[in-house]
């Protein structure tokens, strides 16, 4: 009964929906951001901005890439930059990868079937500008 | 200078605030925290105090730090504390919570009294089993002072003790899984933006 109401309370509020729903991807962008090689903190929060809308709090990132760590689908390791201190980089383990791959088709999947049922919606703005 | 004071308050605030973590894991996040700040303040040219703005209270930090250990940990564990405790903090963050923690506690309550009533039997077995009315409708089960009147007749015997061992593990057994299992879902939503 109490469940219903707080789905119901979140639809009507389509801010909370939207950001319920970048709460939803922010782990697989995450692993996205290290498809093609090792990355540290910052640099993932830079191409997550770049690549996505997913623009992150600074500081939400990083409990995140911990718990893919904890979870094996993530290793880092500690490399000393010309800044002057070391940096954490991240990279995908084969766990990491594979679960990556499971992730994007599922998203994609998901999202096309979605694509297709929402166009009568924009059909719908069309016609009516 | 200012922005070196600055930088080792937050990492000393995140420190302390990090405590349940072990020394090794601690370190590792101020250090990686601090390269960030250091990092992004000089990438953007923007101050200290804007770039420990935009990382959020320390306490914050280390908060989401230390629930993806305890709920980690509990979605491991088989210990009804650590399990209620990290469902007590899911509680905190909404309905969701609220449930799996009713279900747990309603869980282990139901789970432990059943066992406890099996173990109380062979000391109070008059006091102790499943009672039916005249008419073969159910009345109560359990321990009871004083035992039902003499209209109820008690039909298990000695067999309340088995059965009411195999449901109430069964019942803990059930409740510790599906804590973990929420626990496990939890994780994916509790990545917070």
């Amino acid at each position: 009964m109490a469940k219903t109401r707080g789905v119901i309370d979140e639809a009507d509020q389509p801010d909370r929906w939207e950001a319920q729903l970048r709460k939803g991807a922010v782990e697989m962008a995450a692993l996205a951001s290290l498809w093609r090689g090792r990355l540290y903190g910052l640099e993932i929060i830079r191409f997550l901005e770049n690549h996505s809308r997913l623009a992150l709090a600074e500081g939400t990132i990083y409990p995140i890439l911990s718990r893919l760590k904890a979870e094996g689908l993530l290793t880092s390791e500690w490399v000393e930059a010309e800044a002057g201190h070391p940096r954490k980089y991240y990279s995908l383990t084969e766990t990491g990868r594979q679960r990556l791959r499971v992730m994007a088709e599922a998203w994609m999947s998901f999202s096309s079937g979605l694509t297709e049922l929402l166009q009568p919606v924009f059909e719908v703005q069309e016609t009516t500008r | 200078m200012n922005a070196e004071i600055q930088i080792d308050s937050y990492l000393t605030a995140l420190r302390l605030h990090l405590g349940p973590l072990t020394i090794a894991e601690r370190e590792e996040i101020v250090k990686e925290i601090a390269a960030h700040v250091r990092d992004s303040a000089e990438e953007s040219g923007t101050s200290v105090e804007a770039v420990l703005a935009r990382l959020g209270p320390a306490n914050v930090l280390a908060a989401q730090y230390r629930d993806g250990l305890l709920i980690r940990q509990a979605s491991r564990s088989i210990s009804p504390l650590v399990l209620l405790r990290a469902t007590l903090r899911l509680a905190t963050k909404g309905v969701f919570g609220i449930l799996v923690f009713l279900v747990g506690v309603f869980g282990y309550l139901i789970g432990g009294g059943m066992v406890l009533t099996a173990m109380l039997k062979p000391i109070f077995p008059a006091n102790t089993g499943m009672w039916f009315d005249g008419e073969g409708h159910f009345m109560s089960s359990g321990v009871l002072f004083p035992p039902p009147g003499s209209q109820a007749h008690e039909v298990l015997g000695v067999w309340y003790i088995p059965l009411a061992l195999i449901v109430g593990s069964l019942t803990l057994l059930f409740t510790t899984w599906a804590i973990r299992t929420s626990l496990a879902v939890s994780q994916r939503w509790q990545s917070r933006l």
